[in-house]
């Protein structure tokens, strides 16, 4: 750093510091060594001790100034810039240190990320004087070069030749509040220990503290004062657990070596402080876990009250998507009918169709857990990857469907419509429609909501029961509202004839979503099972049929017998057939596996890998609008991409190992990994052919 | 909905993410008319080094380089040499360093630049490709089509000429070890100087 040059003429300078001076002194109290007004920018050098002595260490001060917006650079400056350097021609005894820098701010430039200053700033330099240093004066001639930007760029020039008595140790109390800022602008020292470990495409700074330690904190930022550490217009992901402060950063697959552990870490906290503490990370290359190559998962980051707010949000989403819209047509019925119910009332109802969505979801939860424990590699709508499950769905539809169109009334839920109107069983109605929504929204995963499950499920027993009860609160939230609020329930139509028919008319979405769960039970248990199941749904109506025609003993004996016959086959399914795979869309499209994506990566093969299944509605919406359209699927042979599928109709284990790396826990999900890269970029999980078309060109 | 938003923008952002070539691995191809006309692309010169620069007058950086004949000098070595030297301006339409193809070629002219071609990207196409962040930015690629070099030109990040004194060509060094048929011993180094002024770099 401190390369000392002679070689400009000592009248310029002297001269110029002439200049320098008669120009800084109307404007500065201190009593500072020169100051230089560059092009675009002003520069002033302050000492904090008027005389200096022999042994000891002296401090400047080098103030930059840059121009109302514009910008200058920390040591390490980001994609781009220059770090400010200094030029010093100091006498034999007298050495300058290392300068110290502030605390940078991030500045975002394009696709591009710079680290410095958008304000003044003050770098602190040492000046060590030896202890035999024998002369009346330190004559200092410095000579700085830093850059300034705005979007263009201008490098700036300062000389200065000036000197500093030496007698006895003598502070400049001028300089005191200029010093003491400086010294508060300045990260931490090093409290804490930490290690920077390095990954091909990833790099993870572990900082060695206790979780009450850094409890608060909303942001943590890494700044690596090294090159080869982190790509800097990346986001950094960070997290805190047991273990320590984690903060992963991604990197240049093959780029600079990284040879530094240090940087600056800034922490924000919930109050709106920062502390930027400095790092001195024990760097450690390509650790053990990642000689396979393979990088690890990135910590699902998202904190505890924002993947509340996901889930609550994915809830609400959830009300809208396709596979959920028939029960809530049922609902917003049952409700017109209520209109004549009190208040209170509805408020119960509103409640018990809370409890039923909540108890569903509870169980489903217990029982995912359970399995979970268990070592099964299972994840969100597991339980429509059981054809038992499928099947007994595609049986609740009909029923529900057939009791719509009027053909019988099933007395323990929907009945509520027409009759009965301030009848007790409306709360127990209401109460299995929250069931029943909460049934057939399992396979829909809402924007929103993936994010929180994902989390959730890395999470212990206690949050994950938390963030579903915000997901059921969710999806529950709309008739909550409606049934507490008199407005809006005034805005509700009157009820009347008309009801009937709407009655019927809702059947027939409840018609097709039982259509589609019977092609999904098809795909998972074959032909043969999927005769038996229809046979069992005719069977469990007929045994409906006897029950409501025929009031004597025998007859409703017979019509139990149907029934759980019908159930029992279901369950049991005599003659499923599992298949291996499902049927393939496109024949340039193969089957997804750790090692068929590791080969096609090893030959440099650009890959989109896509996961789905059978029964998931989002993901087959997103095929048929944005994937297997003419235009996406040229897109694909143009750009020479290889397409992978991951099907996870049935469970596979291999599947809901990726989905969890990427903190996720069901499908959808869409990754493109550029030419034969092992990080992927994740596309949203709601598609359109623009997404997919901007990925594809912003990898080329 | 400030959480939607910032989800939906950090998905957009991952998106936007440039996945650069990394020294030791396969150059990605382009082609490009140059400001003659003449359509060149990387492929098509597999069998000769290429050498890429990223430019742009106007900056300070690039500036050095070239009034103290720097550049000149490195393009001189690495031509003779047998190297395809190509200069690449990527500034976006109004911004700075942005040129016509007629005034490329004046000032290709003006500064004795010895590249063989010039290419303007104005879509920031060739430079996003590359990962190009800085003017100078610096990529030397063998006969064989594999990424040898990506970096500053030299070790000392600095606008003055006087700089140069003191400092190591890295393009030169790099150019060295590949002739030599040694590994290139500094694959890799922190370019400087001004930010391409990509088309999405805004004021």
């Amino acid at each position: 750093m401190a390369i000392a040059r002679k070689w400009f003429t000592q009248i310029a300078i002297t001269v110029f510091a002439a200049i320098s001076f008669m120009l800084a002194a109307p404007y500065t109290v201190a009593a500072d060594l020169g100051r230089v007004e560059a092009s675009h920018s002003s520069a002033t050098l302050h000492s904090e001790y008027a005389t200096a002595a022999a042994g000891e260490t002296v401090w400047l001060g080098l103030e930059l100034n840059p121009r109302a917006g514009w910008h200058s650079y920390w040591k390490n400056y980001g994609d781009s810039g220059a770090a400010p350097l200094f030029y010093w021609t100091l006498p034999d005894g007298v050495v300058a240190g290392e300068a110290l820098y502030p605390t940078p701010h991030r500045m975002p430039i394009g696709p591009l990320m710079n680290y410095g200053y958008e304000e003044p700033s003050v770098l602190l330099v040492p000046l060590v004087i030896a202890e035999n240093y024998k002369g009346p004066s330190i004559p200092i001639t410095l000579d700085v070069e830093w850059l300034v930007c705005e979007i263009e760029c201008v490098p700036q020039d300062g000389k200065w030749n000036t000197e500093i008595a030496v007698s006895q140790l003598q502070i400049d109390p001028s300089a005191t509040s200029i010093f003491r800022a400086a010294r508060t602008a300045l990260p931490e020292m090093a409290i804490w220990s930490a290690d920077l470990n390095i990954y091909p495409a990833q790099s993870r700074l572990k900082i060695h503290v206790s979780e009450s330690e850094v409890s608060g904190v909303t942001e943590a930022y890494f700044y690596p004062e090294g090159e080869g550490v982190a790509e800097y217009a990346a986001e950094q992901q960070w997290s805190i657990t047991s273990e320590g402060l984690f903060v992963d950063m991604e990197r240049l697959e093959g780029g600079i070596e990284a040879t530094d552990g240090k940087g600056v870490l800034v922490l924000t906290f919930e109050d709106g402080t920062n502390r930027a503490v400095e790092v001195d990370a024990m760097l450690i290359q390509d650790p053990a876990t990642a000689s396979s190559g393979n990088t690890p998962s990135v910590h699902a980051a998202l904190p505890l009250w924002q993947a509340i707010v996901f889930a609550l949000l994915g809830g609400m989403v959830l009300n809208l998507m396709p596979c959920v819209f028939p029960v809530l047509s049922l609902k917003a019925f049952s409700f017109i009918a209520a209109k004549s119910k009190t208040e209170a009332g509805r408020k119960q109802e509103g409640w018990a169709y809370t409890a039923g969505i909540w108890v569903s979801f509870m169980i489903i939860v217990a029982v995912l857990l359970a399995i979970k424990s268990g070592g099964a590699a299972i994840g969100w709508g597991f339980q429509l990857q059981e054809p038992a499950f499928v099947g007994s769905l595609v049986l609740l539809m009909l029923l529900v469907a057939l009791s719509l169109s009027g053909m019988f009334n099933i007395t323990i839920g929907v009945e509520g419509a027409g009759q009965g109107l301030a009848s007790k069983d409306g709360n127990k109605g209401a109460f299995f429609q929250g069931v029943l929504a909460a049934l057939v929204a399992t396979p829909c995963t809402a924007p929103l909501m993936a994010p929180a499950i994902g989390y959730a499920l890395t999470q212990p027993a206690p949050t994950v029961f938390l963030i579903f009860s915000m997901l059921a609160f969710g999806l529950a939230l709309p008739f909550l509202a409606l049934s507490y609020s008199p407005t809006l329930a005034k805005m509700m139509p009157r009820p009347g004839p008309w009801m009937e028919k709407l009655k019927e008319a809702l059947a027939f979405p409840m018609y097709l979503t039982a259509a589609w769960l019977l092609y999904v039970f098809n795909l998972q248990a074959g032909a043969t099972a999927t005769l038996v199941i229809l046979v069992a749904l005719i069977a469990a109506v007929f045994g409906v049929w006897i029950w409501q025609s025929f009031s004597g003993r025998i007859s409703r004996g017979v019509a139990v017998l149907f029934m759980v016959g019908a159930v029992a086959s279901i369950i049991y399914q005599p003659f499923s057939v599992p298949l291996g795979t499902a049927v393939q869309e496109n024949n340039d499209i193969q089957p997804y596996s750790e090692a068929k994506l590791a080969e096609l990566l090893d030959e440099g093969e650009t890959v989109f890998a896509y996961f789905t299944a059978e029964w998931c509605i989002t993901c087959k919406v997103n095929e048929q609008v944005a994937l297997f359209t003419d235009d996406t699927q040229a897109l694909f042979a143009e750009n020479n991409i290889r397409l992978l599928k991951g099907d996870w109709t049935n469970r596979n284990d291999e599947i809901a190992n990726l989905l969890a790396d990427y903190g996720r826990a069901g499908v959808p999900l869409y990754l493109l990994f550029p030419k034969g890269q092992s990080e992927a970029i994740i596309l949203p999980e709601i598609l359109t052919p623009g997404i997919i078309a901007d990925a594809i060109r912003d990898i080329k | 909905m400030k959480l939607a938003t910032a989800l939906v923008a950090s998905v957009a952002f991952s998106l936007a993410l440039q996945s650069a070539p990394s020294s030791g691995s396969h150059a990605p191809d382009f082609t490009a008319t140059t400001i003659i006309g003449e359509k060149i692309s990387l492929s098509g010169l597999r069998g000769k080094p290429v050498v890429l620069e990223w430019t742009n007058h106007q900056c300070p950086y690039v500036r050095k380089h070239y009034s103290s004949g720097n550049m000149q000098k490195t393009q001189r070595a690495l031509t003779e040499g047998g190297a395809v030297w190509i200069s690449i301006i990527s500034s976006a339409p109004g911004k700075q360093g942005y040129v016509s193809a007629t005034e490329a070629q004046q000032l290709t002219t003006a500064r004795g630049s010895y590249a063989d071609h010039v290419v303007l990207d104005p879509g920031g196409i060739i430079g996003k490709l590359y990962g190009a962040k800085t003017t100078p930015h610096m990529f030397i690629v063998d006969e064989s089509g594999t990424l040898l070099y990506q970096g500053a030109i030299d070790d000392i990040p600095s606008a003055s000429r006087r700089s140069l004194k003191d400092a190591t060509n890295l393009v030169l060094a790099a150019w060295a070890d590949m002739v030599a048929g040694t590994p290139v011993r500094r694959p890799a180094t922190k370019p400087y100087g001004c930010t391409v002024k990509y088309s999405d770099i805004d004021e």
